[in-house]
């Protein structure tokens, strides 16, 4: 039997107060993180709960205002704009970068590449840099006269006149700017994906391969029967990430773009931000972040259902 | 706050916050300012980034802010609305009838002065006198709005829509200019969005009178549809694609700016006095201007409110920062200086100064309410729609008015009883 | 004979597909790079040869201006001692209360409740932060912490994944034999913790630790809106806030990105193998 480390008297079966009294360390190891969970977590997850019903801007007395916040995300068309918006730039980058971390991923985890660590570091690296800094640089690459892309584009044009279609408006214009913005995230956010693929890829047995190959299936065969049908948590996982990641969003949309121009590029994040603290909308603020939230937990679990219903 | 203290005695190390050009002014003055402080010590710090996101932060936080802090004057509500400025009412009193009524009630709350006006912007329009010459349009004959959409209707038809009479953004979320042009239409006919006490009274005869001139303005095809501050919109200040810019004051530096980029000769730039709603009405409006404040949180109040006195409430440095920055100023005593009588060389010898300044006292102001620049956006976002589509009138204020309420809580008030208790509407006009 | 024809196509086939597969991988490695070197270029240019076109492409003459400007005209120097700060003093409560907590729920099976609390711990995690953002605003300014490096240390410390994180590499890498001896010996449960756990843990400590760090050095959302005075900005603040409304000093821009972006990097390249294992057992959990 496989003792109780804490005290072997424990078999014995004490009562409940000298359970704990003797498991006492364990309570007091754990402490910290309730008692900072309840000031900084708890607390603030009540209190923004009682603020969804209120109108308050943090500076004057609060006044209760019942359900009308909830009324008022129902015709607020910024709101409408920063969901939609969230989800276009969502769509076009997920599906391009979890394609792109899978086939890295693959490529990566081939035992004989040379060089391996060195590929490996380039895609993962835009991951830890602060994305204040890395915003910036791509105002600069994508700024429409004098940026980097559009003088590529433009001698690229020359050879293949089909592609020369003027300087594109990045940053300046509304078509352009969530283009601009999957791009930038793009670029982050393949890389940290690639490692959690590649997390997936080691936990599949060896002797799958093996057996495959003896069978005389070649790669994309492997790939396709054996690879994709047991990561498919993964990039679940992957997709719900990356979704969470659009909706809250801030930092690239607030340096690069600002949300412009228009309302073009503002997501949910910087929305949510604007609102809590450019309007101080506290109520309001609470109210949305609220109800956004709750609706990614019900897309969540009804996607993990679906996963689980399909591969069933 | 003594006044009476002794000049050199005071200490102290001012951080400012301020802007882009107001910041320059600023700057400007502090070596005159040093000579009679010698030992209060200012910086001005020149960031306008998210400035009221970071100034609502540390006066909610009560720890950050500035000591002396510019603020739009249509925002002074808001942070007034905070509590957490100082109150400047004992200091200020012996300045109150230095500056318009109308200015100086944006700075109060319930009796109480927290802010001191700065610069304001009374409006005329800018207008290329090589064109106006060209297509055989007397500037001095446009006394109306309907005189200028005239005007418009001949450039547009003569340059064989080459050229169009100015720029007004309409149907795009680049939409400003509407609300802008609202503004400057609603002061002329003496409405308002917001009553004295804060509840919305923009369904008024008024503001349909605003709107009706926005409407045949866009209808005559005389307006080019880019926002303000765009490139191109920037761009029609050096080509032949825009006429005019009936805009405020402050736009001079600007125009000024962009003549330095020219290769060739200096473009001939003119200004008439903004026309007016009906024959003899008011030629004169206001867009923009700002304030300065003292956060309550400041621990040298004695040295900022030295500063603050000294940069709005003296001619000398109200009349500098004119004369260098076109910061048109908010302290009436500044516009008796013979400088607003001199000719300004840049347009061609006009005395554009005294045009500018004329009937500035009569502008009714709007009243500001603590959430104004929201209350911008749903004006933003309703003509924006209104413009793009058949620009029906009928309803668009009583709408607007509905949707205001529900957003900010406000009550709306009945015309009726608008005019009938303060009769304002018709005060200005014939 | 013919067999050793075929092998020899296919040979050649495959190292043809092979250098493809090179050459495909050297070019994407350049597109992920080239951000970090215009980065690095742009920081030694002048603001016309940033924004001269045909562009640049090195930055010689090497130009230091940018950089003895950003000491001299921003407080960027300052900036850097407070964001050192902050990510070691984070990292450093943050591995402290993590790994005790871990370890507290990885080899006290028996006490009773740890089955649930460490539930409620995981589903801790399900919280956004978005939705407490304001209330810890409120918080910190009621405690009158705002302002202060504990308003940027204290967020976030106490981190569901941590405890998840020390807790599933403690309890299959510290045998529990090694406690009992500890235990009859007469060592105190902090000190078997701290003298025994601890040295075990050390390479999930220092995965952790990095992970830790990125997002403590990097955060920008929430040092805007708690840091307030220039003397306790981060390195994100101050370049954020050095963008201009009208005329942006690019250079100077760049120099002070490049001076933020370094540390991590080479951090990274030295630590590599902790962090992708650290991110790869972040995934497991999924």
């Amino acid at each position: 039997m496989p003792g109780n480390v804490t005290n072997p008297a424990a078999r014995q079966g004490d009562n409940l107060i000298q359970d704990l009294h003797r498991n006492r360390h364990f309570y007091l190891f754990i402490s910290p993180f309730f008692i900072l969970f309840a000031v900084f977590g708890l607390y603030p997850l009540l209190f923004s709960f009682y603020l969804s019903f209120t109108r308050w801007d943090g500076l004057t007395p609060r006044a209760w205002v019942g359900m009308d916040n909830f009324a008022l995300m129902l015709d607020d068309e910024v709101l409408a704009a920063s969901l939609w918006n969230t989800l276009i730039i969502g769509l076009l980058y997920i599906p391009v970068m979890l394609f792109l971390a899978f086939v890295f991923a693959n490529i990566l985890h081939l035992r004989w590449l040379r060089l391996r660590a060195l590929f490996r570091t380039a895609v993962f690296i835009p991951c830890v840099t602060p994305m204040v800094v890395i915003a910036l640089v791509f105002g600069l690459i994508f700024s429409s006269e004098k940026g980097v892309l559009n003088f590529l584009l433009a001698q690229l044009g020359k050879y293949v006149p089909a592609l020369d279609f003027g300087p594109v408006q990045w940053l300046t214009s509304e078509q352009w700017s969530k283009v601009s913005v999957a791009l930038l995230v793009l670029w982050r956010w393949t890389g940290y994906n690639m490692v959690l693929m590649l997390a997936g890829l080691q936990g599949i047995p060896d002797e799958y391969f093996e057996a495959a190959t003896t069978e005389g299936a070649s790669a994309l065969q492997r790939i396709r029967h054996i690879t994709i049908p047991l990561m498919r948590p993964t990039f679940l996982f992957c997709a719900i990430l990356s979704l969470l990641g659009t909706i809250y969003m801030f930092d690239e949309v607030f340096v690069m773009t600002r949300g412009g121009p228009g309302l073009s590029s503002t997501n949910f994040g910087l929305y949510l931000f604007n609102k809590s603290f450019v309007d101080f909308r506290f109520g309001y603020a609470s109210c949305m972040a609220y109800s956004v939230a709750a609706g990614v937990f019900l897309i969540t679990l009804m996607a993990q259902r679906f996963n689980r219903t399909d591969t069933e | 706050m003594p006044a009476s203290l002794n000049k050199t005695a005071l200490r102290g190390d001012l951080q400012v916050w301020s802007w882009n050009i107001a910041a320059k002014a600023l700057m400007g003055l502090i070596p005159e300012f040093n000579r009679r402080y010698p030992n209060v010590h200012v910086k001005v710090d020149m960031n306008g980034t998210n400035m009221q996101s970071r100034l609502l932060l540390s006066l909610s936080a009560g720890v950050g802010a500035p000591d002396v802090s510019q603020l739009q004057l249509t925002d002074a509500q808001r942070y007034i609305a905070t509590g957490r400025l100082a109150d400047l009412t004992l200091v200020a009193a012996e300045y109150e009838r230095m500056f318009p009524a109308s200015r100086w009630k944006n700075c109060a709350r319930n009796g109480r002065v927290y802010a001191i006006p700065w610069d304001i912007g009374p409006c005329a329009v800018y207008y290329k006198r090589a064109i106006f010459r060209k297509y055989g349009i007397d500037p001095e004959r446009i006394e109306t709005w309907d005189d200028f959409i005239a005007a418009g209707k001949t450039i547009v038809e003569r340059s064989h829509g080459q050229t169009k009479m100015f720029a007004m953004g309409a149907g795009t979320t680049a939409s400003q200019p509407l609300t802008s042009m609202l503004e400057i239409l609603l002061q002329q006919a003496g409405g308002q969005i917001f009553d004295d006490q804060g509840r919305v009274a923009i369904d008024s005869p008024a503001s349909y009178q605003a709107l009706g001139v926005i409407k045949r303005m866009l209808d005559a095809g005389i307006c080019r549809n880019v926002p303000w501050w765009s490139q191109e919109w920037m761009a029609g200040l050096k080509d032949d694609s825009i006429a005019t810019y009936p805009l405020a004051v402050w736009f001079g530096a600007t125009i000024k700016d962009t003549v330095k980029d020219f290769a060739g000769e200096k473009p001939e730039w003119g200004v008439f006095r903004l026309p007016a709603l009906e024959k003899g009405g008011l030629r004169n409006s206001n867009l923009g201007g700002s304030v300065l404040v003292i956060p309550a949180q400041c621990r040298q109040k004695e040295a900022a409110w030295a500063f603050i006195e000294y940069a709005l409430c003296t001619r000398e440095s109200q009349v500098a920062q004119f004369r260098h920055m076109d910061l048109f100023p908010a302290f009436l005593p500044a516009l008796n200086d013979p400088y607003f009588d001199e000719p300004v060389p840049f347009f061609e010898g006009q005395k554009t100064n005294r045009l500018f300044a004329t009937d500035v006292a009569r502008v009714p102001a709007l009243n500001r309410t603590e959430d104004w620049s929201e209350t911008q956006r749903y004006l933003d976002q309703s003509l924006s729609s209104w413009s793009a589509g058949d620009r029906r009138s009928d309803g668009f204020f009583s709408a607007l008015a509905r949707k205001l309420q529900r957003k900010l809580g406000r009550p709306i008030v009945s015309t009726r009883n608008v005019t009938g208790q303060h009769g304002n509407y018709g005060r200005i006009g014939p | 004979m013919i067999a050793r024809q075929a092998s020899y196509a296919s040979n050649i086939k495959r190292n043809a597909s092979r250098a493809a597969l090179y050459v495909a991988l050297a070019v994407a490695a350049v597109l992920f790079l080239f951000p970090f070197y215009w980065l690095a270029v742009s920081a030694f240019k002048s603001q016309g040869e940033i924004f001269s076109v045909p562009p640049r492409w090195t930055p010689w003459p090497l130009r230091t201006e940018n950089v003895v400007m950003a000491f001299r005209e921003t407080n960027i120097a300052r900036a850097f001692f407070n964001s050192t700060v902050i990510a070691v003093s984070h990292v450093a409560v943050t591995l402290f209360l993590c790994s005790l907590a871990g370890y507290a729920f990885a080899k006290f099976p028996r006490a009773p409740g740890s089955r649930q609390l460490f539930a409620f711990v995981l589903g801790t995690m399900m919280i956004p932060s978005a939705v407490t953002l304001i209330p810890n605003f409120v918080v910190f300014a009621n405690l009158r912490l705002i302002d202060t490096y504990w308003a940027m240390i204290i967020p976030g410390a106490a981190s569901a994944f941590g405890i998840f994180w020390m807790r599933q590499y403690l309890g299959s890498n510290l045998p529990n034999d090694l406690i009992h001896a500890a235990r009859i010996d007469g060592c105190s449960e902090f000190g078997i913790y701290w003298r025994i756990a601890l040295p075990v843990a050390r390479p999930a400590l220092a995965a952790l630790g990095i992970m830790t760090s990125i997002g403590a050095w990097n955060n920008l959302m929430w040092a805007f809106v708690a840091l307030r005075t220039k003397e306790m900005q981060t390195l994100p603040v101050v370049i954020y806030l050095l963008q201009g409304e009208t005329r942006t000093p690019y250079g100077m821009l760049m120099a002070c990105g490049l001076i933020a972006t370094l540390p991590l990097v080479i951090a990274f390249l030295l630590f590599q193998k902790h962090f992708v294992q650290g991110i790869t057992s972040g995934a497991i959990k999924a």
